[in-house]
């Protein structure tokens, strides 16, 4: 069961478009799996449908539906292949760098998002700490296996983390299984071995 | 080029996309241009794109718009909320190429949306109405603070800068206006 979710203002950036998509990236494995917050989209994105309506027109250049019309037969672009069929959408079609041990039996494997936030994958073992980034700005954490506890509660698969005060622990993997998980930040570029992690695919 | 008689309601709209889908309808492809191109373009340089990339964002939407018809649902969004998801896909993937001409990136926004269960949903051109009527008596900073998530490109602390007030105060905010929304879809659950 789903127990922890994004928040309206981070649902109504993803709705708008204005969440970088490493950010996205992680909200949507939330969204895959959480009807509540797909209806709260649902609502976001009719607004922005009715935001569409309201706004004044902005003429475009006066041959742009002849020149249209001329493209229309171009067949559609092909969607980016899957990369990763092991991993749930949108996180199978991302390009991944591989694994890298972080320390203490962590391992990340970064992606690339492509819009200046980072993000990647982090499995940690139980009883251990997952890494912390150091907060500036929004970050998210998605659970796709096993568990963590944090100041704000216990997360299982599904969960979505998002910090609204630095916790002064960081999680910890609860439970017998190893904790597979999907972090993006928007914070500053990354430091130590996750930096070094991240910059061999880019931000 | 002339409006749609009946703008900006859903019911027209659908018809249009569906007679692009049918019979690739070029007659009601001009109608739909006609209505929103424009406003995409509006929508683009509201969102903070430039002169020229909103023109070609507007153009891109619409090419689009033509060549996905056959994928409009109108059980899972309205006219103009479809249209509008199209739009903004295509903004974030033209932000995203800017860093990365070479790379094809997924859309994270194109995969998540396990259906809605069709009987429990609204005709969705008839959310847009009524997302539309409550929109307008909403309580003013409600209303503000959910226009502003649409117009420009910010997320959290620089829509509190904006507004000066609290990041605290813009979430509660956005949250009584979604649940204000949601409750006009009879749409609780
Ligand atoms: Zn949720």
């Amino acid at each position: 069961m789903i127990r922890h979710h994004p928040s309206e203002t981070t649902l109504a950036a993803y709705a708008a478009g204005s969440l970088p998509s490493a950010l996205s990236t992680v909200a949507a494995l939330h969204l895959a799996r959480c009807p509540v917050c797909r209806r709260s989209l649902a609502t976001l994105e009719a607004t922005g449908g009715a935001v569409l309506d309201e706004l004044t027109p902005v003429p475009l250049s006066g041959d742009a539906l002849s020149r249209l019309l001329d493209r229309v037969d171009e067949p559609a672009p092909a969607p980016p292949p899957i990369l990763n069929p092991d991993l749930p959408a949108p996180l199978n079609r991302m390009v991944l760098g591989r694994w890298w041990p972080i320390g203490l039996g962590a391992r990340y494997r970064p992606m690339r998002a492509g819009d200046g936030a980072w993000g990647g994958l982090v499995l940690a073992q139980p009883n251990r700490s997952l890494p912390r980034h150091g907060h500036a700005g929004l970050e998210l954490t998605c659970i796709l296996s096993g568990r963590f506890a944090d100041g704000s509660g216990e997360y299982g698969p599904g969960d979505l983390s998002e910090p609204v005060v630095d916790h002064d622990r960081p999680p910890l993997v609860i439970g017998t299984e190893p904790c597979l998980c999907v972090i993006a930040s928007e914070g500053m570029k990354l430091r130590g071995l996750l930096g070094l992690a991240q910059r061999t695919i880019g931000y | 080029m002339t409006q749609p008689a009946k703008a900006p309601d859903g019911p027209d709209h659908a018809a249009l996309i569906e007679a692009i889908a049918v019979r690739r309808d070029r007659a009601a492809f001009a109608d739909l241009f006609a209505y929103f191109a424009p406003r995409v373009k509006a929508w683009m340089l509201r969102a903070g794109s430039g002169p020229t990339a909103a023109e070609e964002l507007a153009q891109e939407t619409m090419l689009a718009v033509w060549q996905k018809a056959r994928l409009f649902d109108p059980a899972r969004a309205g006219a103009s909320t479809w249209i509008f998801t199209i739009a903004r896909n295509l903004r974030i993937d033209s932000l995203r190429r800017e860093r990365h001409p070479s790379d094809l990136m997924p859309d994270p926004l194109e995969e998540p949306a396990a259906p809605m269960q069709a009987d429990h949903v609204l005709a969705m051109s008839q959310q847009e109405i009524r997302i539309r009527s409550a929109l307008a008596v909403l309580p003013p900073e409600q209303a503000d603070v959910i226009r502003k998530a649409f117009f420009e490109d910010k997320v959290h602390a620089e829509i509190e800068k904006e507004l000066g007030i609290p990041l605290g105060t813009v979430k509660s905010r956005l949250r009584l206006a979604i649940g204000r929304l949601r409750s006009v879809l009879g749409d609780l659950g």
